[in-house]
């Protein structure tokens, strides 16, 4: 970890500072974000007065006062309507200064402004022509925004996707300690370094304690972990190589030691599998089994199904086949499905349903839910869309939904959303 | 059917490089996005820069300046191992720095370095993000080692590389076992071994890189991040002297160029940066002017004849300057086209130095000859009146900027690329074939 005085990083003065701004500490990005995150769906129309005026200004010392042809063309990312606006007010602007707008035959001068960008700014570029060849270039800069975070789902599916949280590090699992009538108010979010718990009150997320997770290994790339909520204390972390476990008391502390402990592979059963600390999946090695089945081959997940007499396994093996386990015999099945599962207990359908990721690249996701009437999946709900590649899918502690984890592929960001499946269509 | 969202580990991935360098010391390179693309492979900066030009930890995890930015300190992250297994130390960092630029006062100190300018340096961490800035040290065996990704089995000079996961890396094992990197090989012949299923990633020329897609093929293209320029050996010499200058300038038809030569990749360009970096690129004239530069040409008696050098080994270069030559000759203007080491004008490319706009500035006018530019600030404004400054000069004619393309077999995944070209084969991996 490093020091407070390490923490004193010092970057070139741009437009997003949220990281290393001295005033905001790292703690309060991600509150920052998953405001955003919670509150996209309104709109904050953005302020273009002060770059308008200060090209205006520019345009109006090249000029003079008199009568302009201007022609604002745009060759950024604005949207028209952000265009058109800032286009008309520039128009007020350069009134406002005594530079009249007219038309080309009438004018004086022609006044070209591009609407460019670059890195880090919009770029506002007044290209001016006037009488006798003077050409002359003005320009003004202005930070560009950050893209949306997120947009919320138009309609409820079968597998409706509550927002959780979202930051911009990677996300491990989020465990939810506390609902509300609205939905959760006390959570815990564990990323590579820490536990970070956050409680919504007073209409907003703040954040309660991090505790920071204390080892000194490297992790791997693509890192996964869990976390699960336990009843003699808070919660328990599992990580490559590494388990801590909380505190039964405020304020709570976090206790890491290096393990090889298998991972629990599901809140409603005692069977756990043992992860590669080095890797991002599991040995295939069980405890204590699946019957007298104690390995399968090395696997990304697991979820069981419960039939009346027994519980059948299904794993998502490292060699693209899904391996069904259920004591006796261990059966490949060719499916389409990506590398995670979850099951899920409902009062919808058989009761449980098996949440899969799709195979694929990465730039987007999905989730569909399937049944198992016999040893084949039935799809039973549509496909519930991800802005990004999902890298975590985990049953929640209840047992009847689930915490997906999916990296945001426009803007880097990590969301994680609650999966609750719905009877009704 | 494999389950494939998720990234799996262990494969070898074979591809190959047009550039064929005998040594990898990472400082002692010239610079090009495949040499930076090679060397960050086996080597880490103290600090990168994202897409967005914005300063990231990498093997400092903080910095900070004095007041007046001359003196900065870079505290080195905790943990990290030389491929040899000794420990990255301030001792090293300085001395690797010191090394890549003699003029720095380089300090180690308990867990940090030190680093002093003989002039305030607003823009160092951004200088550090530089490939040559790399870290690296020579093993007692003499080997040059870093603590990139990768670590160096086989090292062929100016032949053959091959490459190991680095088990230990601080930024995570990657997930590939190996990388084989063949050098030296044409771009051309890097798409006939992709295609025979003898390479899972090929450099696409820019001439090709529509062709390679039209074909069906996976290619993926940077931003501009090359300029295509021409520069003149010599100081503009005489008001005459510039007006020929400017009547070259005006003569060559970019967008012909562009759309028959180049098969429609690159953008024409009349200035230094590409837009996306600067943002005002366009302000600079690309269109050709006949008129004009024989109005020019005709108010020069006797224009002398010019001799336009290429690079034998660019087969785009020669095409082009062909081309430039036919065009100044519209203009009445004499050019002749030379393989030679010596010449008036010289064909070049230049591979923008960083996302940091002074910084690129700096590098091309380094390389080209010209003054540094001086820009007290960071506006925008500035920038622009320092590249107008560089092209006033006339030493460079601006033609392209051209962008970086590979093709992909479809056992790569997760292919992750900057927008200037920077690829992290750290985060690739083989999967199936569909």
């Amino acid at each position: 970890m490093t020091s407070a005085r390490h923490n004193a990083v010092y970057n070139l003065p741009i437009a997003e500072m949220l990281v290393s701004s001295p005033g905001l500490s790292r703690s309060s990005l991600p509150l920052l974000v998953t405001l955003c995150f919670l509150l996209t769906s309104i709109s904050f129309a953005a302020d273009w007065a002060a770059p308008e005026l200060e090209l205006a200004r520019k345009i109006a010392a090249a000029t003079g006062p008199g009568a302009v042809a201007l022609d604002v063309t745009n060759r950024s990312s604005l949207n028209k309507k952000d265009a058109d606006e800032i286009s008309r007010g520039l128009r007020v602007q350069l009134e406002a200064l005594g530079v009249r707008t007219v038309k080309p035959e009438q004018a004086a001068a022609t006044v070209e402004v591009s609407l460019s960008e670059n890195l880090q700014n919009y770029a506002w570029v007044a290209e001016i022509h006037q009488g006798a060849g003077e050409f002359s270039v003005v320009m003004v800069a202005t930070p560009r925004q950050a893209a949306a975070a997120f947009v919320r789902e138009p309609a409820p599916l079968t597998i409706r996707k509550i927002p959780l949280w979202a930051q911009e590090g990677r996300i491990l699992d989020v465990g939810v300690l506390e609902e509300g009538a609205a939905g959760p108010s006390h959570i815990a979010v564990l990323d590579p370094e820490k536990v970070a718990l956050y409680k919504f009150t007073e209409g907003r997320w703040q954040q309660e304690q991090a505790l920071p997770v204390t080892q000194a290994r490297t992790w791997p790339r693509d890192m996964r972990g869990r976390l699960v909520l336990r009843q003699d204390h808070l919660f328990d972390v599992y990580l490559p190589g590494v388990f801590c476990q909380s505190s039964g008391s405020v304020p709570l502390s976090l206790i890491c030691r290096d393990s090889d402990d298998p991972w629990p592979l599901s809140t409603q059963f005692a069977l756990s599998g043992f992860f590669a600390p080095t890797r991002n999946f599991f040995t295939g090695g069980l405890s204590p089994g699946v019957g007298k089945q104690i390995s399968t081959a090395k696997f990304y997940s697991a979820a069981p199904i419960q039939r009346p007499t027994y519980t059948f396994w299904i794993f998502a093996g490292v060699d693209g086949q899904v391996h069904l386990l259920d004591g006796i015999s261990d059966q490949n099945a060719r499916l389409n499905w990506g590398s995670d599962l979850a099951s899920v207990k409902t009062a919808c359908g058989s009761g449980w349903q098996i949440l899969s990721t799709r195979q694929g690249d990465n730039s987007s996701d999905s989730v569909r839910a399937y049944e198992f009437p016999d040893r084949d999946p039935v799809s039973v709900s549509q496909t519930v869309d991800f802005a990004g590649g999902i890298t975590a899918l985990w049953t929640e502690a209840k047992g009847g939904t689930a915490v997906a984890v999916s990296r945001n592929a426009e803007t880097g960001n990590y969301e994680a959303f609650r999966l609750a499946i719905s009877c009704s269509q | 059917m494999v389950a494939e969202t998720r990234p799996q580990y262990g494969a070898s991935l074979r591809t190959a490089t047009r550039i064929a360098p005998t040594s990898l010391d990472p400082a002692a390179q010239p610079d090009s996005v495949a040499q930076r693309n090679l060397s960050r492979l086996m080597f880490d900066t103290l600090v990168t820069m994202d897409s967005r030009g914005r300063v990231q930890a990498a093997l400092a995890t903080s910095w900070q300046a004095a007041p007046g930015n001359q003196r900065w300190q870079f505290w080195i992250r905790r943990g990290v191992k030389f491929h040899d297994g000794s420990p990255l130390t301030p001792e090293a960092v300085a001395a690797a720095l010191r090394a890549a630029n003699p003029d720095w006062s380089v300090l180690p100190a308990v867990d940090s370095v030190i680093i002093e300018r003989n002039a305030p340096d607003a823009d160092l961490p951004a200088q550090l993000a530089r490939g040559r800035n790399a870290i690296s040290k020579r093993s007692e065996g003499g080997t040059l080692i870093g603590t990139g990704p990768f670590h160096i089995t086989d090292w062929q000079p100016g032949k053959k590389l091959a490459l190991a996961a680095d088990e230990g890396y601080w930024g995570g094992r990657p997930f590939l076992d190996a990388i084989e990197i063949e050098m030296g090989k044409p771009a051309r012949d890097q798409l006939i071994a992709l295609d025979l299923g003898r390479a899972d990633v090929a450099e696409v020329a820019p001439e090709q890189s529509h062709r390679a897609s039209t074909e069906g093929r996976r290619v993926v293209t940077s931003a501009p991040v090359e300029l295509m320029a021409l520069v003149s050996a010599r100081a503009r010499q005489s008001p005459e002297d510039g007006k020929l200058r400017e009547a070259l300038a005006l003569s060559i038809d970019r967008n012909s160029i562009r759309s028959v030569v180049l098969q429609g990749a690159g953008e024409p360009s009349g200035g230094i940066l590409p837009n996306w970096v600067g943002g005002y690129a366009f302000v600079f004239i690309t269109d050709q002017n006949l008129e004009r530069a024989r109005q020019l040409r005709s108010e020069v008696r006797q224009p002398p004849a010019w001799t336009l050098g290429y690079d034998a080994g660019d087969p785009l270069a020669r095409v082009i300057a062909e081309r430039i030559a036919l065009n100044a000759r519209d203009a009445g203007l004499t050019l002749q086209t030379t393989t030679a080491s010596t010449a008036d004008l010289r064909l070049v490319r230049l591979t923008l130095a960083s996302l940091n706009p002074q910084i690129a500035l700096a590098a091309v006018a380094s390389a080209t000859g010209l003054a540094a530019p001086k820009l007290s600030g960071n506006s925008i404004d500035e920038l622009y009146q320092a590249e107008s400054g560089m092209l006033q000069t006339q030493r460079l004619i601006s033609l392209f900027q051209l962008p970086v393309s590979y093709a992909l077999s479809p056992a790569v995944k997760d292919w992750s690329q900057e927008r200037d070209g920077a690829r992290h084969l750290e985060n690739v991996w083989l999967g199936s074939k569909p």
